[in-house]
């Protein structure tokens, strides 16, 4: 009986110093509420978002755009690329986006390069939001056009006029493209191309008029 | 109050505070894992499933161990603590199949249940829920990258509906919904056919408190030197346990049928030992 007590008690012990060890001295709480509770995987709701692909000016909630996304802007578009870990749709897209920029890394890489595309130069930044910093991560709230709050999600900033004023463009899409039409890898990517060179035709138009602040 | 009935409001509280993560509604999402089954998809859920942070973790041959030890340990505190009252007295599936649990008792009295519930094989069948653990949520995961939450009935019934609820014309159903939408048609009458019939056989999380009954403090005990093998207790209780002979039966769920049950007060509550 006391040898029974003291097993349970040595168990509790050992299980609750563990919890809030982890609690204390690793950042465990905010992974799972940054990778998880805030963003969803869109595979795992079973769903995909039915949205446009049209450029706009407003971020969501009006929130300034990501200084890292203006400091490529000033060199061609940029193409941000959300995915993260357990996630099928994003294990869709992966090699689709791989094979659009013809880049190789791995799933859980932070990745970012300049690439050329269509004689331009574009800024293509892979962000699993399971193994990235705060900054790309909170990025991805201000590009939720249609607050979705899930991944896959695709976002392209390229410039656009308005009013008087040469300002960031973009347009996110969201999960497999299902929603566009796109059934096959061939599909997406022929899709993805045809947003890209949208993207650097606008960029193209108006990069004279373009000064970052 | 009456057990049942502090068991009643225990659930129902504890189902409003497993949704308080609405957005202004006060909209609070934490970091924690829930120690039942309810999903981090859900509009208003305030945390993670336990078993998305489990797949997570050991997703296509990773391992964060972080992600893995975690949902463990959160269950494992309560396990110790409490054993599986957590599936009777917290998990809103639990509410929900307390909800069902009247039309299956009265399915129960049908020759064929009798029949199928006393069947030898019917035990064995219990494991159901450590294989769908072991196979869905870390084997596949790990191998191949398929993860049970992609056809999960309760993140289905918790997420997938409400959103779709939610949001009328926003979203279409991807590849994983047809599948999904089979097995919680399963899923819902398996609940209203056999009561409790999805903590029984199938659900991956009671098989993770499961094995705590064994080293729980909070446990059920039964006077077995004085037990007449009356039988009301085995009767009453919804997870089909043999009461009379049963000592630390990882199937309990402490819901305390049998405790109100006993008519001879042989069946008790007790808080800590043997």
């Amino acid at each position: 009986m006391k040898k029974f007590l003291a097993l349970q008690i040595c168990a509790l012990l050992l299980v609750s110093g563990a919890l809030g060890g982890m609690f204390a001295f690793t950042s465990v709480y905010n992974e799972v509420r940054s990778g998880i509770v805030l963003v969803l995987c869109l595979s795992c709701l079973k769903l995909e978002p039915k949205t446009n692909a049209e450029f706009t000016f407003n971020t969501a909630d009006d929130r300034p755009h990501a200084d890292f996304v203006l400091e490529n802007l000033s060199q061609g578009p940029v193409f941000l690329h959300y995915s993260g870990d357990a996630c099928a749709g994003c294990d869709v897209m992966y090699p689709v986006i791989k094979e659009l920029f013809s880049v190789e890394f791995g799933k859980q890489d932070m990745f970012s390069t300049i690439v050329t595309f269509e004689n331009t130069s574009v800024a293509y930044i892979y962000v699993n939001i399971h193994h990235t910093i705060d900054e790309l991560r909170d990025a991805q709230v201000i590009y939720d056009k249609d607050h979705i709050g899930g991944i896959p999600m695709f976002t392209v900033v390229t410039l656009g006029y308005d009013n008087g004023d040469v300002k960031p463009k973009y347009t996110t899409l969201y999960g497999t493209l299902a929603t566009y039409g796109c059934d096959t890898d061939a599909q997406r990517l022929v899709f993805l191309q045809q947003l890209m060179d949208q993207s650097i035709e606008m960029y193209e138009q108006n990069k004279p008029g373009y000064q970052h602040q | 109050m009456k057990l049942q009935i502090k068991r009643l409001l225990s659930q129902i509280i504890l189902f409003f505070s497993a949704n308080l993560g609405y957005p202004g509604y006060p909209g609070l999402k934490t970091g924690f894992c829930y120690p039942f089954f309810y999903c981090q998809a859900c509009p208003a859920a305030t945390s993670a499933c336990p078993l998305r942070s489990l797949e997570q973790s050991v997703d296509k041959g990773s391992f964060a161990w972080r992600l893995f030890l975690f949902p463990l340990l959160i269950i494992g505190f309560l396990g110790i603590l409490t054993g599986r009252a957590v599936c009777s007295w917290a998990c809103p599936i639990g509410l929900l199949q307390r909800g069902t649990g009247r039309i299956a008792r009265k399915v129960k009295k049908t020759h064929l249940a009798k029949k199928l519930g006393t069947h030898k094989a019917e035990k064995y069948f219990r494991y159901t829920k450590y294989v769908i653990l072991i196979s869905l949520v870390f084997v596949t995961s790990y191998l191949i990258g398929f993860i049970f939450t992609d056809i999960c009935p309760v993140g289905f019934l918790t997420g997938t509906i409400p959103v779709l609820l939610l949001n009328p014309g926003k979203f279409v159903p991807n590849f994983f919904f047809p599948i999904a939408l089979v097995i919680f048609v399963l899923f819902i009458i398996l609940i209203f056919i056999i009561e409790r019939g999805w903590c029984r056989y199938f659900c991956p999380v009671g098989a993770l408190l499961g094995p705590f009954n064994k080293i729980s403090f909070y446990h059920i005990a039964v006077e077995k030197t004085e037990c007449l093998h009356c039988n009301v207790c085995s009767y009453e209780c919804p997870m089909g346990i043999d009461v009379p002979n049963m000592h630390r039966d990882p199937e309990c769920i402490l819901c305390g049928k049998c405790v109100t049950a006993c008519p001879h007060e042989l069946i008790t509550f007790e808080r800590k030992g043997q």
